[in-house]
């Protein structure tokens, strides 16, 4: 039973009130309840009840440019109480991959997987209040199915209800396809008085939205509020817009059939900006926010039922105030959009990189954050010390003679002393002769705190205890030419003194250079040490000075 | 990163700032964004800068590794010193 609404005159039994030529200003009254089927038909969208009655929606010149394509794309059926859900399952199904992201529809609100669907839910919601259902079926390829239902329904038709919806949508089907977010609040609040009650002839918005609300959010109207409240919030706070977003949504899960279902999404959309919120109940604003935190633990189902009806709830609440700030909210809804997704994509960055940080560090089997970070912090530690004991070792190494022993303390305390200070010293020369002076204890203590983290056996070998008289006459010379290498260090750039004499004691690995460079070659070590921001430097330093 | 989004509002915001102290701990570690101005150095930027130095020391290491192994072809098996390398290769 298709019927179209001007050219076909194929129902007798039809009588539109004003049935002639394309430009007809639809006055179609709401039967109560009632399924039907819109239909799009040669450039016009004709409802099709399935109770064979038919309503032809609207005006084609008026609607045709935004119905057309609304309704083209809504190519699904959405009974008027099924319309809903399966709305709301279409959106959970495109929300729900952005489950784990939940701010990512945000930033694509109105412009998702399928941009027609936005027009269609938009019409879904101009068209079910005339229709009483939504049905897009093959708009292009049902022509001539069900002309009799829909005259039946025609005759239905009453300029009562719907007396004031034909101009109503059309005006607001132009406006949503233009804007496609302020005036879906209109729609809300309209489609929220169509499907509240059929008959309701004159609801005010107010009222019926409170009717609609009461009809069909089956949770108190506290939490639906109070989740657009609280999500409205969330929205603010950037960081954890997504996961908010879902939590207080989910809230109003309770409300299976959300009216507000099908522009939930662009809804939601324009309630990112916190305007919305006066709509809501404040009071429960914070409050909501736990139990939504707890709800999120839903996936993005419940979420976008939720949401839904939060939103739902809070265009009706707002819609009033919607509509005088139309402007306003639009730019903040934009702006909040465009900070969620610059927070987005930041928070992507981040996420990238600590995963590649989770790569590169061994054995880390964590999962959040911050156990990630303080291994990865403990990584980085015990890779610095490895690649100084290393270093030191290398330079220890070709040292290793009876005559090295003596330097053996001045690195031992070196090590000790880049332990101790490991972090944030970036030239530790003047404390280090104070060191010198020491005995061997440092470097056992050195070795102790070493112990944890690497082996270090090595270091309590060194025969300090044992020196010789030359090591003894050594080590004093060495504590004088530490010390005023340590000054000159002080002074110099990182090393580019010392670096020369390391190389060419590396080359000969021999003991033959005179004892200054020795000296300074002990030096080099433990001046590193100290600052492990030189390190790795000055392990390059010796590498290249090897090759 | 699930905890994020697992994690309620309240463990959310505990988290973020034991993430921004680490944060703040790994920019003392590496030493390239130490010496810059810490307060403006956004988080991306020290993971990137900790992946890097994590490389970097890496590279190091393996390169220290050989020389140690060289070194300890070069001296006497049976001494202290090649005890000493094999300890520290042996990391």
């Amino acid at each position: 039973m298709y019927h179209c609404v001007p050219d076909f005159e194929m129902d007798d039994d039809y009588s539109l009130p004003s049935s002639s030529g394309a430009a007809r200003p639809r006055k179609s009254s709401l039967p109560q309840d009632e399924i039907v089927e819109l239909l799009w038909q040669n450039g016009q969208v004709v409802m099709q009840s399935q109770n064979q009655r038919s309503m032809r929606v609207s005006p084609p010149s008026k609607y045709s440019d935004a119905v057309i394509p609304a309704e083209q794309s809504a190519a699904r059926e959405i009974r008027s109480s099924q319309q809903e859900q399966e709305s709301a399952e279409h959106q959970h199904q495109n929300l729900f991959m952005q489950e784990d992201e939940m701010t990512s529809w945000l930033h694509y609100p109105l412009v998702d997987d399928d941009p027609a669907l936005d027009h269609n839910f938009c019409a879904d919601l101009l068209y079910p209040p005339l229709n009483q259902s939504n049905n897009i079926g093959n708009n292009n390829t049902n022509p001539t199915i069900r002309t009799s239902s829909v005259t039946e329904l025609r005759p239905a038709v009453t300029g009562g209800v719907g007396a004031s919806r034909p101009p109503i949508p059309p005006a607001r089907m132009t406006e949503l396809a233009d804007s496609k977010m302020q005036n879906f609040m209109h729609f809300s609040g309209h489609k929220a008085r169509f499907i509240g009650g059929v008959d309701q002839t004159e609801p005010s918005s107010s009222k019926s939205m409170v009717v609609v609300r009461e009809s069909t959010v089956v949770d108190s109207s506290d939490t639906p509020v109070a989740g657009p409240e609280s999500w409205a919030r969330s929205a603010a706070e950037a960081s954890d817009f997504g996961d908010r977003g879902c939590a207080t949504l989910s809230c109003g899960d309770g409300a299976g059939t959300s009216s507000a279902g099908a522009a939930a999404k662009e809804m939601m959309s324009c309630e990112v900006t916190v305007t919305s919120s006066p709509g809501c109940s404040s009071a429960s604003g914070e409050p909501s926010l736990k139990p939504p935190a707890e709800d999120r633990k839903r996936k993005g189902r419940n979420a976008e039922d939720a949401d839904c009806h939060c939103e739902d709830a809070e265009f009706e609440s707002g819609d009033t105030k919607k509509r005088v700030r139309g402007s306003t909210s639009t730019k903040r809804s934009r702006a909040a959009e465009v900070h969620n997704l610059s927070e987005r994509r930041r928070r992507d960055r981040i996420n990238e990189k600590m995963r590649a940080l989770q790569e590169l560090i061994p054995r880390c089997n964590k999962s959040d954050k911050a156990s990630m970070l303080d291994e990865a912090i403990e990584y980085l530690k015990s890779l610095q010390l490895q690649v100084q004991m290393m270093s030191m070792g290398c330079g220890m190494v070709p040292m290793m003679f009876p005559g090295v022993q003596q330097y053996m303390p001045a690195m031992g305390m070196g090590i000790g002393l880049g332990m101790g200070m490991e972090m944030g010293i970036n030239r530790p020369m003047i404390p280090f002769p104070n060191l010198l002076a020491g005995s061997a204890l440092p470097t056992s203590a050195a070795a102790a705190h070493l112990g944890p983290r690497f082996p270090m056996p090595a270091f309590h070998m060194p025969p300090v205890p044992a020196p010789d008289p030359s090591g003894i006459q050594a080590t004093n010379q060495s504590e004088q030419m530490l010390h005023s290498i340590g000054t000159q260090h002080t002074s110099q750039p990182r090393f580019p003194n010392f670096v020369d004499p390391y190389q060419q004691y590396i080359a000969t690995h021999q003991m033959q250079l005179p004892i200054p460079q020795n000296q300074v070659l002990a030096h080099q070590p433990s001046s590193s040490k100290p600052s492990t921001s030189r390190g790795p430097e000055n392990l390059e330093n010796h590498q290249s000075g090897t090759r | 990163m699930s905890s994020r989004r697992s994690s309620q509002s309240g463990t959310s915001r505990i988290t973020d700032d034991q993430i921004i102290e680490l944060v703040s701990k790994l920019r003392q570690l590496v030493p390239e964004i130490r010496n810059r101005r810490s307060d403006k150095v956004p988080a991306s930027k020290v993971l990137q800068e900790t992946c890097n130095y994590i490389r970097s020391l890496h590279r190091e290491v393996d390169d220290l590794s050989e020389r140690l192994s060289q070194l300890l072809a070069t001296i006497d098996a049976d001494s202290a010193e090649a005890s000493i390398i094999r300890s520290l290769i042996a990391q």
